[in-house]
Order: C-alpha cells, then sequence, then structure tokens
C-alpha cells in the first residue's frame, strides 16, 4: 500500500492520540491471546518435558478452543490494525506487520495437529497374510482375535504410527502403542 | 462409544503416555486408561480388548490364518528395527525415588477388580510360571516357548484353583526350543499350552480365563495406578 494514495493524515488532537492509544492495548490484547491459545497448549504438551494435572487442564482447554479462538482473534487483530495505521509510523507499522504474522501463525498452528507431523497416521490400512509377511519370527507384534479373526500389529510399525484405527469382525478398535 | 464409533488420533503427550483425541467429539483421552480426561465425554472409559503381546513366530504358529499389518511404503524409512533398546534411552520425565523399581524397568502391569499389581520382567522371566494372587483371584503369568511372548490367566480349572508347572525342563531351555512347552496342573495333571489350553488329560479341552495384562515401563504404570503393588519372592 503506498502513502500517496492514502488522505493526508488528520492533525494529532489529545482526542485521536487517546484513542489511538486504545488502539494500540485492544491490538496487542488480542494478539496477545490469540498467541497465547496456540502457544500455551504447544508449550505445555511438549514431549520429554513432565506435565503436571493442572497444567495439563488448562492445556487440553485452550487447545479445545483454540481453532475458533484464534480465528476470531485474528480478524479483531486485522480490523484494529487497519484502524491503527494511518496513524502510526513506520516502526509501529513493522511492529504491527510482525505481530500479525505470529497471530496468523497461531490460528494456521491451531489447526494443524503437528503430532502427526512426527508419526504419521496409518491411512487406509492393508492387511498381508501372514506367509506374505516379511516379518522375522523374533519381531514383537501386538495380537487380537475376534472369533476367528485374527491379527498382528508389528510393533516395530506401531512404535512409529502409534494408533491404527480398525476394524476386526465388525468391532471398531483402536490399536495403539 | 455408546452405539457410536469413534476415531481416534495423536493429540499429544501427558508424561510419555499419549493423548489421543477423537474426531467426532474431540474429546480427550488417555493411552494407557483408555479414559476420557477432558472434552465432551469426560468421564467415559474406552472398552478394553484383549490382546497379546507376542512374537510374530508364536503367533504364526497360533493363528495360521491370521493378517498381518502391512508396513506402509512411505513410511518404512521411518521404522525403528531397533525400537526396544532405541525407547529405552529416552529420557524420562516422571520418577519414583523410592518405589521398588527404577524409572525404565520392564513390568508386567495387570489389574484385578481395581487393584492394580507390577511384576518385574527379569523375575517374571526367571520365574516363569509365576502363581500369584490379586484380590482374591488366583493367577498364573506364563513366558511362551519363544522366551519373548507372555500372557495372563487364571489359574481356576472348573472353578477350582489350580497351580500350575512347567513340565519336565526348566524355562530357559524351553525357551531355546530344546523342549516342547507344556504346562502340567496339579489338581487334574492335565498338560496345557500357551494359549491356556488343556491338550490332554482330564481337562482336555478346556481353556483357562485370560486376563489383560500390559507390559510397560515402572515409571508409566506406577504414574497411572499409584496403588500398585509389586510382586516380589
Amino acid at each position: 500500500m503506498s502513502t500517496s494514495s492514502l488522505p493526508p493524515v488528520p492533525p494529532e488532537s489529545p482526542a485521536n492520540r487517546r484513542s489511538s492509544r486504545w488502539l494500540w492495548t485492544l491490538f496487542f490484547l488480542c494478539s496477545i491471546a490469540a498467541i497465547a491459545l496456540f502457544f500455551i497448549p504447544a508449550f505445555i504438551i511438549r514431549p520429554f518435558r513432565h506435565q503436571a494435572p493442572h497444567p495439563l487442564l488448562v492445556a487440553m482447554a485452550l487447545r479445545q478452543r483454540a481453532p475458533l479462538g484464534t480465528l476470531i482473534a485474528s480478524l479483531v487483530c486485522v480490523v484494529l490494525a487497519f484502524a491503527l495505521w494511518r496513524t502510526i509510523n513506520r516502526w509501529g507499522k513493522a511492529l504491527v506487520v510482525l505481530t500479525l504474522v505470529l497471530v496468523a501463525f497461531s490460528a494456521v498452528v491451531a489447526r494443524q495437529n503437528y503430532f502427526e507431523w512426527m508419526f504419521h497416521p496409518i491411512a487406509g490400512a492393508q492387511f498381508l497374510a501372514q506367509s506374505d509377511s516379511k516379518l522375522d519370527p523374533k519381531e514383537m507384534i501386538l495380537a487380537v482375535r475376534f472369533g476367528s479373526d485374527a491379527r498382528a500389529y508389528p510393533i516395530s510399525q506401531m512404535a512409529y504410527h502409534h494408533i491404527l484405527n480398525d476394524v476386526v469382525a465388525d468391532v471398531p478398535i483402536a490399536v495403539t502403542y | 462409544m455408546n452405539g457410536r464409533v469413534l476415531h481416534f488420533y495423536l493429540a499429544g503427550i501427558n508424561n510419555q503416555n499419549f493423548l489421543m483425541r477423537d474426531r467426532e467429539t474431540g474429546t480427550w483421552w488417555q493411552q494407557i486408561t483408555g479414559k476420557a480426561i477432558y472434552g465432551p465425554l469426560q468421564g467415559s472409559a474406552l472398552e478394553l480388548v484383549l490382546s497379546d503381546e507376542l512374537t510374530f513366530g508364536e503367533w504364526r504358529t497360533e493363528f495360521p490364518s491370521g493378517q498381518v499389518l502391512a508396513p506402509v511404503a512411505k513410511y518404512v524409512k521411518e521404522y525403528d528395527p531397533n525400537w526396544e533398546p532405541d525407547v529405552a534411552k529416552l529420557p524420562v520425565v516422571i520418577s519414583f525415588p523410592g518405589t521398588e523399581l527404577k524409572s525404565r524397568d520392564v513390568v508386567i502391569g495387570l489389574t484385578i477388580d481395581g487393584a492394580a499389581r507390577a511384576y518385574p520382567w527379569e523375575t517374571f522371566a526367571k520365574q516363569s510360571p509365576v502363581l500369584d494372587r490379586v484380590n482374591g483371584t488366583p493367577l498364573l503369568l506364563a513366558l511362551g516357548p519363544d522366551g519373548k511372548s507372555f500372557r495372563v490367566f487364571v489359574s481356576r480349572i472348573d472353578g477350582r484353583d489350580a497351580e500350575f508347572f512347567l513340565q519336565g525342563d526348566t524355562t530357559a531351555d524351553a525357551a531355546a526350543g530344546k523342549k516342547d512347552w507344556t504346562l502340567l496342573d496339579t489338581t487334574t495333571a492335565s498338560q496345557w499350552n500357551f494359549q491356556g489350553c488343556a491338550t490332554s488329560g482330564p481337562a482336555q479341552g478346556k481353556c483357562l480365563d485370560r486376563i489383560p495384562a500390559l507390559k510397560d515401563y515402572w515409571f508409566d504404570w506406577r504414574n497411572y495406578h499409584p496403588d500398585t503393588t509389586v510382586y516380589k519372592h
């Protein structure tokens, strides 16, 4: 956006300054809300760290609300940024843009399951007859049986994917390791 | 859950035990307990399906027509053939100093009507078959012929408590494949296989009831079963 196409900046009045201070405050509150909705649960639920019961509840509660919450906060932030834009200098604009990038990042990642970036789920599991399996007889497997339907889930595979939603003999099961 | 099929995905981690969520309601579930800990279905629990941790070799002979999950070609590189020692090297984030075992000690964990008990794997493997009693239920824990598979049974034949021992040779010999793996019970003197079924003798054709059991690290088992007792002998 080039500044020459905009109407001239109105002269500063105390009332203007006060309203711009309000806009700044609101802008930062809403951006903190958006970023916190993503960042706090991500920080609490991180691998190889201890999770205490209460923070874990907070994390789950925030994560549950983050997809909608970050979306609303982002929209409010954008509206406020528009309102602020003409009243601020170049540094102010840089700060607003940087904050909006972080807010947008939070809104996007709050909709992603980054745990599945590390451990990809199995989409459309395939099964082999045991004569077709190249598994070593010493390999460990998880086994279930429903009536005459027996299935084996090699642990080396389950230790990567971790969860498989399967149906054996019409029984829906979640296999997890 | 209540007649509705839920599909689960990995959603987080709670002290190195996974958190799952279901696509249908967004509820959070704890992997080890199957309990809904947060969200619309909070307070519900999934029904545990009886499962086995066996070697492929053992399972293949028991279920010749069984099916094996195929590796996903795209991720074969990611599978760690050395998962067991590699996982054991990962740091632990909770520990229970002053308890009987070390964090990464492997245990067999089971619960009978709410009473939890852990069997240190090494003790179990050395002593198998292990006879024990939890909450009044007589138990038989058996290490399979391959020395790696395990199963837990109610050691009762027709409502009567029974004792079992390994026929003839030691567990180590059976594990090394030197001898057929057969259990003998002292009540009927029948022979039993690793599936818990009598193959000959007066009890032939009968099978023992199974108890679900989990092979787990001590820190994880102890964390979710704070009142657990530990088997020692």
